[in-house]
């Protein structure tokens, strides 16, 4: 197949994405697609990195692509392209249907229907950072950079401050007469430091992000986190192998809640690969755990007015006062599953097609305060970083490193590396005995510190 | 990095292409190259460079008995890097018109300070060696012959053992044209092939299930890919999930750990690998920076990272700035030689590139990146190495590897482990975190067999931009690691 590189611009720009879907959706139905679904991604981004008071690095990207899934007798054929000219996709169209062919029918194979519900505006594209000075940028990281450098004598080096705003517009329509288009922005910047004392060299960073440009962080406020992330480790020493409570700090808290989300994806369940799959309606953890998927909280970082297959987002409980209450679907697993109503699909860009999972997680804040809740252990470990996979999903079987404090009597001790974490995450679940009630809603995945009864630390 | 394992879901795709490069880069003539390299300079920056890629990507998965997904993509597109001091500016087009191509040099220009025309080279051809095992290219193969290899095996490894209860087999391709023109008067071009194929099965029995793995990939054509690889792949996978089923808990705490040959590299990429990067000897970030020519580990150790291996995932002609593929000795009898360079920090660092300047894809300029790495055969016997230990864990495989190049610190996951006890490999353990400081394991490696075998791809991450690599290691045997598991 020939590739034409030239001469594709000018029809290209005059057609807007909604209107290239459809058109790609009605040709590949004349050429023997049953079904279609077509997904359209246009993104301009611009990353900067300063490092030592100076500019380093500069990348300006424009892109876009689009996804096509045709399916044909029940069976699918997929296909992506960054080239959307009226030829190519002609070819690629062609392409699709074939590759259909050789796969299996799939009897629950469908894509989404049509919802009829009018999307919030989740007021998630700041027209105003296309007009931000590339000056506003780069001082910004210089500020943030500086402070970092210059706010503890032990912070002697700076990996760089690196900012980063994009702007996206999304596009999702199949041969249902689903059709949505959604346009949103995201800015974020952040600062990477390393503390030293005694030969010990400890890394610590931070980044806000948000969907706004005035929503930033000030950059004291960046700086401050990383600093503090980086000169709290130093000194870190292994402790003994135990069993002990643990505290885990809301800003480690993701990782342990990913393998829960993760072991929730319908195909999971669907095909038995899951420690939850005989949990669904069963208590699985205390009736003050509330854990949602809500990406329709205007502004957030993850707020999406559809998902991936164009459905309206709406809040859904995930585990509602301990209780399992559903699993992640998309259309083709609901089909399967003989579920109607909720399905939540996720979509990692055009180059991929959507399958169930979450959106944006949030586990309910609690009433506990953090340093109650340190006053409350007499020997224990507050976990401020976790590393690793996590949950072994088919098992749930639980190991992770993890870096904090160790808690002597109520206090904050001594800082602690070199760490393993281990368990059953159906047990670390039913162990969780407090929740705090510092919930800070910073990306996908947003939890309170919480405290589990007892844990095995691997160490020394 | 990640195995195909830890990103089945992302599976990528691809399209049957008979294109020749010259067809792909039609309107990238060598007029319209130097136009543009000059254009890059117009504000003053000292060097510049432009990368052209076409990428085809095509897959076949298999779960549940039903070839479930078929498939293609492409990707094409050019960058412009331009590079001022220590300064990079990088633009990226997808659409080749010259007009739009000329916006792009434009952008990556602004890094430049001051005037620009500065003079750019003629271009020259430079060619390379080729260290790819291709024979057939796989785009010469029809889908319907992928699909019915990945349904053989799929029969193939349902009868293994009655417990095997699910099987999902992915075959993907890769085959990816470049261009490379620079202001010095290099213009390079490559052609290249990554296939693999990825086996995963699922056992269960009386209540208690497990899973295994197995792969092959690497710049290979499909003559590679045949039922004698699958029978191989089937075993292996089938063989680990069956003897995972009666896997205890692990215990937490010390141990003596003897490490399996070929599938435990991923310690030696992740934990040291990439503190020997030339980014982070540079900024002073990793934990080596300060150590070329110093004892680092004991001094049975050796480490090297060779582009230039025969059809590993890591081997590479030349690197994506045009500098030849190579072999780097990075640690030689335990003391550290230097590190890895792309052409940016090596000359930061008064060095010579190494030929580690690699990217994902046109749309990022490049960074120091490891191709195959690995540990260099010993001389202890591999029974000897497990003999020696009284009580300790036979580690076959390890995953998931995670690490800071500053301090050091390493988490990595055993789907495959065993206890060993006096001398002996027993009972095989659930899936283990192991922990620890690469700096420390590198000096209580004890012992490393001869038994090198061949390497492990998979794919590594860095600075948001995934590359091709490999690794691979003899058996060996570290004095003490700490290993994290559910029992005390």
């Amino acid at each position: 197949m020939i590739l034409p590189c030239g001469g594709r611009a000018e029809k290209e720009r005059t057609l807007d994405h909604l209107e290239r879907a459809q058109d790609v959706i009605e040709k590949a139905l004349k050429m023997g697609g049953e079904d279609v679904d077509v997904y359209i991604e246009e993104t301009r981004e611009i990353e900067l990195v300063v490092r030592n008071g100076e500019m380093e690095k500069v990348r300006r990207s424009h892109s876009k692509g689009l996804g096509l899934t045709i399916i044909k007798d029940k069976r699918p054929g997929f296909s992506y392209t960054s080239n959307l000219s009226p030829e190519y996709l002609a070819e690629i169209i062609k392409k699709t249907v074939g590759f259909s062919l050789i796969a299996d029918p799939v009897p629950w194979l469908a894509l989404a229907e049509d919802d009829g519900r009018k999307p919030a505006d989740l007021d998630i594209w700041d027209p105003s950072i296309a007009q931000v000075e590339e000056k506003t940028k780069i001082d910004k990281l210089k500020t943030v950079e500086k402070i970092a450098l210059s706010s503890d004598q032990r912070i002697r080096n700076s990996e760089g401050g690196v900012y980063k705003d994009r702007e996206t517009e999304i596009v999702v329509a199949n041969s249902n007469g689903v059709s949505r288009k959604s346009k949103s922005s995201y800015v974020s910047f952040g600062v990477n430091v390393i503390a030293e004392e005694a030969g010990q060299m400890k890394y610590g960073s931070w980044t806000s992000a948000k969907r706004h440009f005035r929503d930033l962080d000030g950059e004291e406020n960046v700086a401050a986190k990383a600093v503090k992330r980086a000169v709290d480790k130093l000194g870190a020493r292994p402790v003994a192998t135990q069993k002990k409570p643990v505290l885990i700090d809301r800003y480690a808290a993701s990782l342990f809640w990913q393998g829960i989300l993760w072991a929730l994806e319908g195909e999971r369940a669907l095909q038995r690969t899951t420690f939850l799959a005989d949990s669904l309606y069963k208590q699985v953890t205390a009736k003050f755990i509330t854990l949602m998927d809500d990406p329709t909280i205007p502004r957030h970082v993850a707020s999406v007015p559809f998902d991936g297959e164009g459905r309206t987002t709406r809040k859904n409980l995930l585990i509602e006062q301990g209780k399992l209450g559903m699993f992640l679907y998309d259309t083709t697993a609901a089909r399967r599953a003989g579920i109607e109503g909720n399905t939540i699909a996720r979509r990692d860009g055009y180059k991929n097609m959507p399958s169930g999972g979450f959106l944006n997680a949030v586990v309910q804040n609690g009433n506990a305060k953090l340093s109650e809740m340190i006053k409350g252990i007499d020997e224990g470990i507050y976990v401020t970083e976790l590393r690793g996979i996590g949950t072994d999903i088919p098992s749930g079987s639980f190991s992770v490193g993890a870096t904090g404090f160790f808690i002597d009597k109520g206090a904050v001790a001594f800082p602690v590396d070199a760490m393993t974490l281990g368990g059953n995450t159906l047990e670390i679940l039913k162990g969780i005995e407090q929740v705090a009630d510092d919930l800070d809603m910073r990306g996908n995945i947003n939890s309170p510190s919480f405290k589990v009864s007892e844990m095995t630390i691997g160490g020394k | 990095m990640s195995y195909p394992l830890w990103r089945l879901r992302a599976g990528s795709a691809l399209l049957p292409d008979q294109t020749a490069a010259a067809d792909v880069f039609g309107p990238l003539d060598r007029l319209t190259l130097e136009r543009l390299l000059k254009a890059a300079l117009q504000n003053g920056g000292e060097f510049a460079e432009i990368y052209a890629e076409h990428s085809v990507r095509n897959s076949f998965i298999l779960d549940e008995e039903r070839i479930s997904a078929a498939r293609c993509g492409v990707d094409t597109g050019l960058g412009i890097r331009v590079l001022n001091a220590a300064r990079t500016g990088y633009a990226y087009s997808e659409n080749l018109d010259v007009e739009e191509l000329e916006k792009t040099a434009h952008a990556a220009s602004l890094i430049g300070r001051g005037a620009g025309g500065r003079n750019v080279s003629a271009l020259r051809k430079k060619s390379f060696s080729s260290h790819y095992l291709v024979r057939t290219s796989p785009e010469s193969i029809a889908s319907k012959e992928k699909a019915a290899l990945l349904r053989n095996a799929n029969s193939m490894a349902r009868s293994y053992d009655r417990r095997i209860k699910q099987v999902k087999i992915v075959y993907e391709e890769h085959i990816k044209k470049i261009l490379i023109a620079n202001t010095e008067g290099v213009l390079a071009n490559d052609n290249s092939t990554q296939t693999n194929l990825g086996l995963f099965v699922s056992a269960s029995d009386n209540g208690k299930t497990s899973s295994g793995y197995a792969f092959k990939s690497g710049a290979l054509g499909y003559e590679h890919y045949d039922m004698k690889t699958v029978a191989r792949l089937v075993n292996e996978a089938g063989r680990m999930a069956v003897s995972m089923l009666e896997a205890k808990d692990a215990p937490a705490g010390e141990y003596p750990v003897v490490m399996a040959k070929e599938h435990c590299g991923l310690f030696f990429h992740e934990a040291i690998g990439h503190s020997l990067e030339g980014d982070y000897a540079l900024t002073r970030t990793s934990c080596f920076w300060d150590k070329k020519g110093s004892r680092i580990a004991s001094e049975i150790v050796s480490l090297a990272d060779q582009g230039v291996l025969p059809g590993s995932r890591g081997t590479i002609n030349m690197d994506d700035e045009g500098t030849a593929g190579q072999r780097t000795i990075l640690i030689d009898k335990g003391e550290c030689r230097g590190f890895l360079f792309d052409r940016l920090n090596a000359e930061l660092m008064k060095a010579a590139s190494t030929g580690n300047g690699r990217r994902e894809s046109f749309r990022f300029f490049p960074i120091p990146r490891m191709t195959n790495t690995y540990l260099m055969p010993g001389e202890d016997d591999p029974q000897d190495i497990v003999k020696s230990v009284s009580h300790g864990i036979y580690i076959s495989r390890i995953i998931g590897g995670n690490v800071s190049p500053t301090t050091g610190n390493f988490v990595f996951i055993a789907p495959e482990a065993y206890l060993i006890e006096s001398g002996k490999i027993t009972s095989p353990l659930r899936s283990i975190q192991l922990i620890g400081r690469g700096t420390e394991v590198l000096k209580k490696i004890t012992m490393i067999g001869p038994d090198l075998g061949s390497m492990d791809g998979g794919d590594c991450g860095k600075d948001d931009q995934s590359v091709p690599v490999s690794c691979g290691n003899p058996t060996f045997k570290v004095a003490d690691i700490t290993v994290g598991g559910a029992r005390i």
